[in-house]
């Protein structure tokens, strides 16, 4: 929806046509003021076009080799300021902490696992083992073993001998 | 819209000069700059009433279209695209200027006695002919007029009336809609009709 003045507008800039011409036209109160105001705006189309034209660039080679100095200069600092800040400003970029970050982290948890690994305490045999040397004569059997395998929770004793010509007679069980 | 490139009639687009000019061609940008730089300057000087300060405007312009000419994906002219650089470059120094207390109104005039003639940047300025007096009265008539609007109801006018844009292509180098655009049309013809009656009801 247009208001008056964008109609006003289009209407002094032959813009409107057709029903939306005429229906502007009727709506004017004063038709004839309206007409003599139309060719006063062109009047002062006129005047500005013909004065304000005529302003013209003087020196315009001129003028285009000073621009082309200045964006020669301005490309010249770019190249220049790129190596000088790389080093120092984009060190620390996002990038960059993200994986400092990361490996911190995993060697963190690599020595975590390391250190709970060693730390964790053994687990406590099942049997306890008695070796019986002492009881056994080394004359009669130089070589032979006697262990005792105790499982405590079902309060068991496995005797294991190995090596004897024949068990002593002072451990025969009590 | 008449531009420049169409009055050249160059073999080479100006969509082939942007493609060149994006892959970092400088002479491409030259070419397009010597399409659009009496246009582009012209369109400033209107703005700010002053030859230097309208150089310097257009120079900073081409620069930024320069360093930005990657992002023109060429869904309007070159034309339209560097004009909305152009009014954005001219519209936040008016703005600046105001803030500062300067006022653009006949600066022109004094500056001119006020530069170094071996100055880079002042264009050379030719001594008025007398039979032009009067007419160099008419122009400051319509300086001063032209002055007395807001920035952006001067880019409306001044690419209307002397650049014959359509609407649609103001409002895009303006970044308004067409209704903004229309609206503002509307007052500063008001406003121009009332300063200039004189003017342009005798000439």
């Amino acid at each position: 929806m247009k208001t008056f003045e964008q109609k006003w507008t289009a209407w002094l800039d032959d813009e409107l046509s057709g029903p939306e011409l005429s229906e502007f036209e009727a709506s004017l109160p004063n038709k004839a003021a309206a007409q003599a105001e139309k060719a006063e705006a062109k009047k002062l189309g006129q005047l500005l076009k013909r004065e304000l034209s005529a302003h013209r660039l003087k020196n315009e080679e001129f003028f285009s080799h000073q621009l082309r100095e200045k964006i020669v200069h301005e490309s010249g600092e770019q190249h220049h300021e790129r190596p000088r800040r790389s080093p120092t400003s984009h060190w620390w970029t996002i990038p960059r902490l993200l994986w400092a970050g990361t490996a911190s982290l995993a060697v963190f948890l690599i020595c975590t696992v390391l250190v709970m690994h060693q730390e964790r305490p053994a687990e406590e045999s099942q049997y306890l083992t008695q070796i019986l040397n002492a009881r056994v004569d080394p004359v009669v059997s130089p070589n032979g073993t006697v262990s005792i395998f105790e499982v405590k929770q079902d309060r068991v004793t496995v005797l294991w001998t190995e090596g004897l010509q024949s068990l002593p007679a002072d451990y025969a069980a009590k | 819209m008449q531009t420049e490139a169409t009055l050249a009639q160059s073999d080479v687009s100006e969509l082939d000069l942007v493609k060149r000019c994006q892959d970092g061609d400088t002479e491409a940008f030259d070419e397009l700059v010597t399409r659009c730089r009496t246009r582009v300057f012209g369109m400033i000087y209107n703005m700010v009433h002053s030859e230097q300060d309208a150089w310097d405007l257009a120079q900073e312009s081409f620069l930024k279209a320069w360093k930005s000419i990657g992002r023109f994906r060429g869904q309007s002219s070159f034309y339209t695209w560097i004009y909305r650089i152009v009014m954005n470059v001219t519209i936040d120094w008016l703005r600046k200027k105001k803030i500062k207390g300067g006022d653009a109104e006949f600066d022109d005039a004094i500056q001119l006695r006020e530069i170094d003639p071996a100055s880079k940047t002042v264009p050379k300025t030719e001594a008025l002919p007398h039979q032009a007096m009067e007419r160099e009265e008419i122009r400051a008539r319509i300086e001063k007029a032209i002055g007395q609007l807001s920035p952006e109801h001067r880019a409306v006018i001044l690419m209307k009336e002397i650049d014959d844009m359509q609407y649609h292509e103001i409002a895009e180098a303006l970044g308004c809609s067409i209704g903004t655009v229309m609206s503002r049309l509307f007052y500063a013809r008001k406003k121009l009709q009332s300063l200039l009656r004189d003017v342009y009801e005798n000439v």
